[in-house]
């Protein structure tokens, strides 16, 4: 049974980190081939949110999450839960480029090789998640370079090929592109709507305007709180909250 | 800039290349005036024969293999042992009270005079578990000896490794062990191989922890795996006993020349392969 349409979806989702409570009770619904952006100013809890997701939280000491989080209808905080293959299945681009120190096509290939796919198919996915990626042409001829050969853009688009080759279902990204230059960033902003075709896209940014421009729905973060969360051209155009309306119009944050 | 800093400027300058200056000299001194004393000496027969009044030889074959026999035993029980107890230092145990004290521990043997190390493995190898006086017993010796060694600078070694690596390949849904020997361990060879260096250097330039456990033996092996568990001297522990008799000095300036070859080329072949290591990447 799916429920209500949502890829994923947290419920009544808090988060400790020793005496911090960073996340109070978020009830956010990711719908499936969407990109879901979350804003807000430093420290309000949207990267821990996101990376409830896919459970990157647990390697951190002292944690403790209580509520629900399914995928698709799997609670993923189950105990019964691999989390190996979740992260497989829920993919993550992180804030700063970070490939691996070998070749363009061993990164690619180290999904794949981890979760035991043969070796014939690796070309083909190379050549399939580079173009996903929008980096093919560029790197072509010159897979077997090392990847730190590349420039920033060009690692994060490498970055988000390796996320692709394993073919996962959402997509998760840290602010992508603030450790990126303008042109990069309108790469990896094309590129997105792309990536919408086939994936569920969940973003943190800080970028306001990259919100905006790329997201379908937006959900706006203060303090731990989910003050609001709507329609990309909702939030931007008439929030409801006034919390929401002085962060948008760069009254703080 | 003003006149009183850039005055202060050039005065630092000078400091550092004159140390440098100073530090390249007596090294390159050391070095010429060991080969001046000492190459004259060696000569094809000494190389190739053992000590002996019978036929008025004064070879060093035996030393020579004795040394290469208690390197290759040292490092290949000490360098597993201690690249998995970094691992576990570095990626497992946390940060509690119990890792603390080991790391101390570490430390502190890494400074303690190898002469003590000499006379526990008397004590324990040689005596307790009645391996005698034996290349084993002295290659276990030296294992204690270097092993912190070892474990520091392979654990120096994997913490220069960026988090980021570990955190892109937990995402892609790895395990911390796939981890470990994908990304870690790789990525940590130039520290490991420093290690190796480090450990070789030690090994070759130790007497004080051998003369106690692996003996004074200057006969050639009798056997591949025999020679193990007979007593053997290394070069260095054969260039003091030559040097204590205070007869000549030509002797034990040969045996330094050829320690000092063997250091030269150990240091450039790990350079050499390190750098092929860093080209694959």
């Amino acid at each position: 049974m799916k429920m209500n349409n949502f890829k994923m979806q947290s419920k009544n989702l808090h988060l400790h980190y020793g005496e911090n409570h960073v996340l109070k009770g978020i009830n956010l619904g990711v719908r499936p081939n969407e990109i879901t952006a979350l804003i807000g100013p430093s420290g309000c809890g949207k990267s821990t949110f996101l990376k409830t997701l896919n459970r990157m939280n647990d390697l951190i000491d002292n944690v403790k999450i209580e509520g629900e989080v399914y995928f698709d209808d799997i609670n993923i905080y189950d105990s019964k839960v691999d989390v190996y293959l979740l992260r497989k299945r829920v993919g993550m681009v992180f804030q700063k480029p970070n490939p691996f120190p070998m070749s363009i096509y061993d990164n690619i290939c180290y999904g794949p090789k981890l979760h035991g796919v043969v070796k014939s198919k690796f070309d083909e996915i190379v050549e399939k998640s580079l173009k996903g990626a929008a980096l093919w042409e560029e790197t072509k001829d010159r897979l077997k370079k090392s990847a730190l050969s590349l420039s920033g853009g060009q690692q994060q688009r490498l970055c988000i090929a390796r996320a692709l080759a394993i073919n996962p279902e959402v997509l998760l990204m840290d602010e992508p592109t603030s450790a990126l230059d303008p042109i990069s960033t309108i790469k990896i902003e094309d590129l997105m709507s792309d990536l919408r075709k086939k994936y569920t896209v969940v973003i943190v940014t800080h970028n306001m305007q990259q919100a905006a421009r790329i997201s379908d729905r937006t959900a706006f973060f203060l303090m731990g709180d989910m003050v609001e969360f709507d329609e990309t051209e909702k939030i931007f155009s008439m929030p409801k909250d006034k919390k929401t309306e002085d962060y948008i119009t760069g009254r703080f944050g | 800039m003003n006149k009183k800093f850039r005055l202060f400027d050039f005065f630092l300058k000078s400091l550092i290349w004159i140390s440098g200056i100073f530090i390249f000299t007596v090294l390159i001194s050391i070095i010429f005036f060991v080969f001046y004393k000492g190459l004259p000496s060696i000569s094809w027969n000494f190389l190739i024969t053992a000590p002996s009044e019978l036929d008025g030889t004064i070879g060093i074959l035996p030393m020579i293999i004795n040394t290469v026999y208690i390197i290759v035993i040292t490092l290949v029980i000490s360098t597993p042992i201690g690249i998995f107890s970094a691992i576990y230092l570095n990626e497992y145990a946390g940060k509690n009270k119990l890792v603390k004290i080991i790391e101390f521990t570490t430390e502190t043997l890494a400074g303690i005079p190898s002469i003590i190390y000499g006379l526990f493995g008397f004590a324990f190898f040689v005596v307790g578990l009645k391996l005698g006086y034996s290349i084993l017993s002295g290659a276990l010796t030296l294992t204690i000896m270097i092993l912190p060694t070892i474990i520091r600078t392979v654990q120096e070694a994997l913490k220069t490794v960026p988090n980021m690596y570990r955190e892109g390949a937990l995402g892609l849904g790895a395990t911390k062990l796939h981890i470990i020997r994908t990304i870690l361990v790789p990525s940590s060879i130039p520290g490991i191989l420093t290690a190796i260096i480090l450990s070789i250097g030690r090994i070759v330039g130790e007497s004080a922890a051998l003369i106690f456990t692996a003996g004074l033996g200057y006969s050639l092996p009798s056997g591949f795996f025999e020679h193990v568990k007979s007593t053997g001297a290394t070069l260095t522990v054969q260039l003091y006993q030559y040097a204590i008799r205070g007869e000549s000095l030509e002797i034990p300036f040969a045996i330094a020349s050829i320690l000092v070859i063997i250091v030269l080329i150990v240091n450039i072949a790990t350079k050499v392969i390190a750098k092929s290591f860093n080209k694959e990447r």
